[in-house]
């Protein structure tokens, strides 16, 4: 039995205070994600896509529920324990690549590494390696403004991965990039799952790059609506996505 | 339409202008307040102790002219940064290249204009409050200043508009340069240019040896005089920019290139964060340093004339306490006193002389203090030890007693308080007991003493002062403008020192604030940039500690740099003194702690406010 990675147990998260007008963004969401998986997470705008990944990913806290990532309640943890543990436990990769570009890339890859405290001497060889799996070695020495979209998001895939997290949290990573480099990213994304057992959590609301998970959950006005798991190829999964979300709309506009 | 643009976009980023207004208004402020002073020569030539005041002031305004130069450049390319990527939206949606170059050059105008406006008005303000706080702490009446000073304010005017209009024009002409897409992608295009290893060898070298040959003229200001002073104006200020701008990156490059260092921690980014902005910040610290540099010189040399009277007074008086027939009050007072040395001599004074006992003064020789004519100790200590074998000596040169010799005629005279002041045209006698004792006349005494610091008993001395007035009134019939006492000689020096030590501290307080202006104006600048790095890095798991951490060390160095240099400055450019004043050096410490306190409490407050601005509250 493969242990979990993330389990979200009725997770609520309401924005507003008690006497304001009160929304709910999330509406007791549970789910889990099991080591070397590869989960979706769709939906519509406003559903509560971003909202459950920083609510996973320590940036907010959850209003009540348990959450826990690599068998640590994070839920309760303060604000230094849940810096660290992020350093240590998670990956991120955005939309908008985030990268600092006043670093090189190799200086932005090799950070998560610095601030974990290894040794530079440590810090090359895994840097080098992480690139090297991404297929951007070439552009170290580079700073982020002088290389494409797709290297900068694959220079932010290396910096999630280079510290070996429990997971990888990407928001919409193909979002800025065109469909060449994003089927390239997304395929990368498959071969680290397949073969180096990396668990990743998607948010998008691509089906095209969704179709590459496993598993997808998909919310609804704040609450998980349906889950579909690939069972046959890539096309058969993208079409099945496709009508899940062609059944979402006409919810919608019903 | 065009305006409307403008000033639509102008209120959605007024906080962004108000930071560079802020600036700007300063910058010109200070300017004009310097001016109030340099212009003013008739206030100059009366109340400064320097005779070619007139000139330093005319370097002054030279090298502050050249610094605001620097600094408005620096900050108008501000305006240019914030509306490049609207300036590009407006010409993708069909504004020509034209308009847009106006646009700006208008844009960059106008926010001068209204700066210099509210910078007169702020200059006329802050030169009336800060005059009349230094006056009233100096009791200098300081008359023939005016904060409103016309030909200052023309001058202000004129030279603002000059370097406005060229800005304006500037910044026009880099709009113009650039194409739609490098305006609209401004934001995400990195300023950070690679220097070449070449041109970093230069300009070090360019730095090492203008800021070589300036310390040497300030150091050899004595032979160089006023070409001493042009030699190290022109030197120094260059030579100080090209350090900021060749060496300081080329050092901080050398730094983060050291794997061990940079990989540690969030090392890295902090260096970065210099490294990035290094061609701006090269101007800015240059800056800064001058403005240090111009500041604390103006502060020290302000106190070191007030120091110096001290010591000036103490040239020609070995004795610090001289008390003719004191009175018991005085005397029980003066018991609490530490003297580090005392001794009480007896006089009997009649129509014709005054005279003194020889075993007296031969048991308990005074000391006197004699002019050297070497330049590097003006006057020495000299303890009388030569016998006086003769009956009796006198300084009547009628009388055909042996003359009194000179060394005594010192001591009696300045030291023992037997002059002119208190006693008349009565001569002055030494004789031996027998001669003494057939005086017919009371005996009276007087007390010498030297202590610590006699400015501790200001009161008490200027009481004795008041006394010895109406003991000249007692001998010669008249009251005598002064006395001769050494606390005399140490207020009349101070108050002619104080037009110096107000210009002094006036300018220092310009200068600080504006060095203060233009650090807070790099850093509010910068912060917007700097919202989104350091929230990307909160995301990625660096803990709260630790960017705080960083911006301490970020803002250490961006406040140690210029600092430092200007410090080195202000130390070397002291020797400038040395031809005017006796001690240049005489606790400097006391401007320079202060300096330090004020600086480290504006880098800690400076750190709060860009925590504040960078950091997400908890």
């Amino acid at each position: 039995m493969t242990k979990s990675v993330v389990n979200v147990e009725n997770v609520q998260k309401i924005f507003g205070k008690k006497s304001e007008n009160q929304y709910k963004a999330l509406d007791n969401v549970s789910f889990t994600i099991k080591e070397g998986e590869f989960v979706g997470i769709m939906g519509p705008s406003g559903a509560g896509k971003t909202t459950l990944l920083n609510v996973v990913s320590t940036l907010d806290k959850a209003t009540s529920g348990k959450i826990e990532i690599a068998g640590q309640d994070i839920t309760d943890m303060k604000q230094n324990a849940l810096a660290d543990f992020r350093s240590e436990q998670l990956g991120f990769i955005f939309q908008d690549f985030n990268l600092l570009e006043n670093l090189t890339v190799y200086e932005n890859i090799a950070l998560p590494l610095s601030l974990q405290g290894f040794s530079s001497k440590k810090i090359k060889p895994l840097v080098t390696q992480v690139a090297e799996k991404l297929g951007i070695k070439s552009i170290l020495p580079k700073y982020p403004v002088t290389i494409s979209g797709g290297q900068k998001q694959r220079a932010a895939a290396a910096r999630a991965l280079v510290h070996e997290p429990a997971i990888i949290l990407a928001d919409e990573p193909t979002g800025a990039l065109d469909s060449k480099n994003a089927h390239s990213l997304m395929k990368t994304m498959e071969h680290l799952n397949q073969y180096h057992d990396v668990s990743i959590m998607l948010v998008t609301h691509d089906p095209l790059s969704a179709s590459y998970c496993e598993r997808i959950l998909f919310i609804q006005d704040g609450t998980l609506y349906k889950e579909i798991t690939k069972s046959g190829d890539q096309q058969q999964f993208h079409q099945q996505i496709l009508n899940v979300l062609a059944e979402l709309t006409s919810i919608q506009s019903s | 339409m065009l305006v409307k643009l403008l000033s639509g976009s102008m209120k959605k980023m007024w906080k962004d202008y108000l930071v560079l207004l802020f600036g700007l208004t300063i910058s010109i402020a200070i300017f004009y307040m310097f001016e109030t002073l340099a212009q003013n020569k008739a206030f100059l030539e009366a109340n400064a102790l320097i005779s070619s005041i007139v000139f330093v002031f005319h370097v002054g305004t030279f090298i502050l002219g050249l610094v605001t130069i620097f600094y408005i450049f620096y900050a108008t390319s501000f305006v240019l940064s914030l509306r490049q990527k609207e300036l590009g939206m407006y010409m993708t949606l069909g504004a020509k290249k034209g308009k847009v170059t106006q646009m700006m050059f208008l844009e960059t105008l106008v926010i001068g204009i209204i700066s210099l406006i509210i910078g007169l008005i702020v200059g006329v303000g802050l030169s009336e409050g800060i005059a009349r706080l230094l006056m009233a702490r100096l009791d200098f009446s300081g008359e023939g200043f005016h904060a409103l000073y016309q030909s200052s304010l023309w001058t202000t005017v004129i030279f603002y508009m000059i370097l406005f209009l060229l800005t304006a024009i500037v910044n026009a002409i880099r709009i113009a340069r650039k194409s739609v897409l490098e305006l609209l992608h401004a934001d995400q295009i990195a300023d950070n240019k690679v220097i070449k290893g070449w041109k970093t060898f230069v300009g070090t070298l360019f730095a090492i040896v203008l800021i070589a040959v300036g310390y040497f003229a300030m150091i050899n200001m004595g032979e160089l005089a006023h070409a001493g002073v042009i030699i190290a104006t022109a030197t120094v200020t260059p030579g100080t920019y090209f350090f900021f701008m060749a060496m300081l990156p080329f050092i901080i490059k050398r730094i983060k290139g050291i794997r061990t260092i940079n990989e540690k921690g969030l090392n890295a980014f902090t260096y970065a964060q210099l490294d990035f902005r290094v061609s701006q910040l090269s101007k800015v610290l240059g800056t800064v340093a001058m403005l240090i540099a111009l500041g604390l010189g103006a502060m020290t040399a302000g106190l070191s004339f007030y120091h110096n009277t001290e010591i000036q007074s103490s040239m020609m008086h070995a004795y610090d306490v001289k008390v003719l027939e004191p009175t018991d009050k005085e005397l029980t007072e003066m018991e609490n006193w530490e003297f580090e040395e005392r001794n009480l001599y007896s006089y009997r004074v009649t129509d014709e002389g005054v005279y003194f006992s020889k075993d007296e003064l031969q048991t308990n020789p005074p000391v006197i203090k004699e002019i050297t004519g070497n330049l590097d100790e003006l006057t020495k200590e000299t303890r009388l030890e030569d016998d006086l074998t003769a009956p009796v000596y006198t300084t009547d040169e009628t009388d055909n007693a042996e003359l009194m010799p000179e060394q005594w005629h010192t001591a009696l005279r300045s030291e023992l308080m037997a002059n002119f002041y208190i006693f008349g045209d009565r001569a002055l006698y030494i004789l031996d007991q027998e001669k003494f004792e057939a005086i017919n006349a009371d005996t009276q005494t007087v007390f010498v003493g030297k202590v610590e610091n006699f400015i501790d008993h200001a009161n008490t001395l200027e009481e004795i002062d008041e006394r010895h007035h109406q003991l000249a009134v007692k001998y010669t019939g008249e009251e005598p403008t002064m006395s001769g006492s050494k606390y005399e000689d140490y207020i009349s020096l101070k108050s002619i020192a104080n037009g110096t030590i107000f210009m002094g501290m006036f300018l220092g307080v310009a200068f600080l604030m504006m060095m203060a202006s233009v650090l807070m104006f790099k850093l509010l600048s910068s912060a917007t940039v700097d919202i989104d790095r350091y929230q990307m890095l909160r995301k990625i798991g660096v803990r709260h500690a630790k960017l705080k951490k960083s911006i301490y060390k970020e803002l250490f160095l961006v406040f140690l740099f210029p600092g430092l240099i200007g410090l080195v400055h202000v130390l070397i450019g002291m020797e400038m003194f040395s031809f005017i004043l006796i001690e240049p050096y005489t606790k400097i410490w006391l401007p320079i702690s202060m300096f330090l306190v004020i600086y480290g409490l504006y880098y800690l407050l400076t750190v709060k406010m860009y925590q504040r601005i960078v950091l997400p509250k908890n």
